[in-house]
């Protein structure tokens, strides 16, 4: 019983067989034989992943002395299971909210209608840093979904072949145009940090929900609260998606497999904020409300949005006299001067 | 149909390094990538022991469960292998494996990764049996010549064996048998007036 007992243990004590041995086999069992566990304590702390760095190896290379380590297991699970499911349904949960907020209060029109005045409030070089964000944030944004949800949901629609090669391509263009968003995070933080300062006024803002909740708008600067904490949001973790990518993208580095997984992770969860929150801004800045778009497109706002959305900016404007007249602007952008009829249908507007 | 394994005895492993060097040779593995490593624990100490490490050919391989492009597929003989026209060299499996198993060839500036190279067990890849392809990709395939992977079977000290699982768990079986151990004190027999 005892010899059986012993060779069950022989069995359960090899790790690299995971298939259950025979019957064992009687052999004879020297008498007097010692069960002190010399080397036990070595062969556990190596099974328990305590001394991972504790080991040699003639093969060179970050980790290579490590026998087990453990942590991929504990990533592997966050991103098979908790990072897949939790970042589906964050996702989904936001373009629902959109949704049923188009639904209910539709697109917020400007109060009085566009007047044609037009006021400046990008210059060129702003619009470019804005929009070299947006086409890098969105190309990296797509290709990093692509990676991360493509298994489940890509692979099965395109088969195995035609979906490498996509997530080939995303991976490949993840890698490379990942440093631009740094670059561009940089000019970011340099062209808009001084606008985007709480200051006072943006506290009442807040708690009059933006305006997206009740009648009426709130209160807001050049920029209101919301766009403020967006900016920063963008600045701070987009610097830590962009770190951790980093360390993710050049291993040469000595960086090892326990913090490449965290930096994943971090990465990751920053990236699908930053992804979530970005279709808000999205909405808000296109079909969401109306002249939005403009600012971004033509560098002019209407001066009745601005009033509208932007009270305290809109107030320094007329009083600056920076408004400009729809026939100037129209030079200003290039654009032929408006007809008769146009203008007859502008002046109806009002 | 067998379960394939590898099993390597610490009490014989003499820290050779030839296991590595024929897997390097046997399959033109290219440069920096070593698909077997040998791990010395407690160099130069009391206790000493060396183990020679590979893809473990996992039953539940957790490279294949967070691959990305679903690029692994077990074999009938239990052999994780994986298609190098589908991996995308995105390091995951790596991140994932406990044993360091997978290895990437630095492909371009940056040291940015090129297609996983592991260890086959010496089974090759999902291309024609011998074919250039597959020597190409995955080096040679000694298990459909009906023959084991070299590693284990040019060990000098027999330490590493490979093959069906429950053959293997026997031959230790019996060398921990005669070695006049208990299962207890895996790792220190030989001191114990064996």
């Amino acid at each position: 019983m005892k010899i059986q007992t012993l060779l069950l243990l022989v069995g359960l004590l090899l790790p690299q067989l995971s298939v259950a041995n025979g019957p064992p086999k009687e052999v004879n069992f020297p008498e007097g034989v010692s069960t002190e566990r010399l080397g036990g304590d070595l062969w556990r702390e190596v099974r328990q992943r305590d001394i991972q760095s504790s080991g040699i190896s003639q093969v060179k290379g970050v980790e290579s002395g490590v026998l087990i380590n453990a942590n991929g297991d504990l990533w592997a699970r966050f991103r098979m299971q908790e990072l897949t499911t939790y970042g589906g349904i964050a996702i989904a949960a936001i373009f629902a909210i959109i949704v049923l907020f188009y639904v209910v209060r539709g697109r917020v029109p400007i109060e009085g209608g566009l007047s044609g005045n037009m006021v400046r409030r990008f210059t060129d070089y702003e619009r470019i840093v804005h929009w070299t964000l947006a086409i890098v944030f969105l190309f990296l944004a797509t290709t990093g979904l692509i990676l991360l949800f493509g298994r489940p949901l890509l692979l099965p629609l395109f088969g195995k072949e035609a979906f490498s090669l996509m997530a080939s391509a995303s991976k490949e263009g993840h890698n490379l145009f990942g440093p631009l968003f740094l670059v561009s995070l940089i000019m970011m933080l340099i062209s808009f940090a001084r606008r985007n300062i709480y200051e006072r006024g943006d506290m009442t803002w807040l708690l009059r929900g933006g305006g997206l909740i009740g009648d009426g708008h709130a209160s807001g600067g050049f920029f209101n609260m919301g766009e403020k904490t967006w900016y920063w949001m963008v600045i701070l973790i987009g610097l830590v998606i962009a770190i951790s990518g980093l360390i993710l993208v050049s291993p040469n580095f000595g960086q090892g497999r326990t913090i490449m997984s965290l930096a994943h992770v971090i990465h990751t969860i920053g990236a699908l904020i930053l992804i979530a929150v970005s279709i808000g801004h999205m909405y808000l800045g296109s079909i969401g409300s109306e002249g939005a778009l403009e600012g971004m497109k033509t560098g002019y706002v209407d001066i009745n949005w601005a009033d509208a959305h932007h009270d305290r900016w809109g107030k320094v404007c007329h009083e600056e006299n920076l408004i400009i007249s729809a026939e100037e602007y129209a030079r200003l952008v290039g654009q032929r001067p408006a007809t008769a009829d146009e203008m007859a249908t502008a002046e109806q507007g009002k | 149909m067998a379960r394939m394994k590898f099993f390597c005895d610490a009490e014989r492993c003499i820290e050779c390094n030839a296991c590595v060097t024929a897997c390097k040779n046997e399959h033109e593995v290219p440069w920096g990538v070593n698909r077997r490593r040998v791990v010395t624990i407690k160099d130069g100490e009391v206790g000493e022991r060396s183990l020679s490490v590979a893809c473990m050919h996992c039953s539940d391989a957790p490279c294949a469960t967070v691959c990305p492009v679903d690029c692994f597929y077990t074999t009938g003989d239990g052999i994780v292998l994986h298609d190098k026209d589908i991996c995308i060299g995105c390091g995951y499996c790596f991140y994932a494996c406990p044993f360091g198993a997978p290895q990437f060839p630095e492909e371009a500036a940056f040291a940015s990764r090129g297609k996983m190279d592991k260890c086959t067990f010496c089974a090759g890849g999902p291309e024609d049996d011998h074919s250039s392809d597959e020597y190409k990709k995955y080096g040679r395939n000694r298990l459909s010549e009906g023959k084991l992977p070299l590693c284990a079977e040019m060990c000098s000290t027999k330490a590493l064996l490979s093959g069906d699982a429950d053959i293997i768990s026997d031959i230790y079986r019996k060398r921990v048998i005669n070695r006049g151990a208990s299962a207890f004190n895996w790792g220190d027999s030989l001191k114990l007036g064996g």
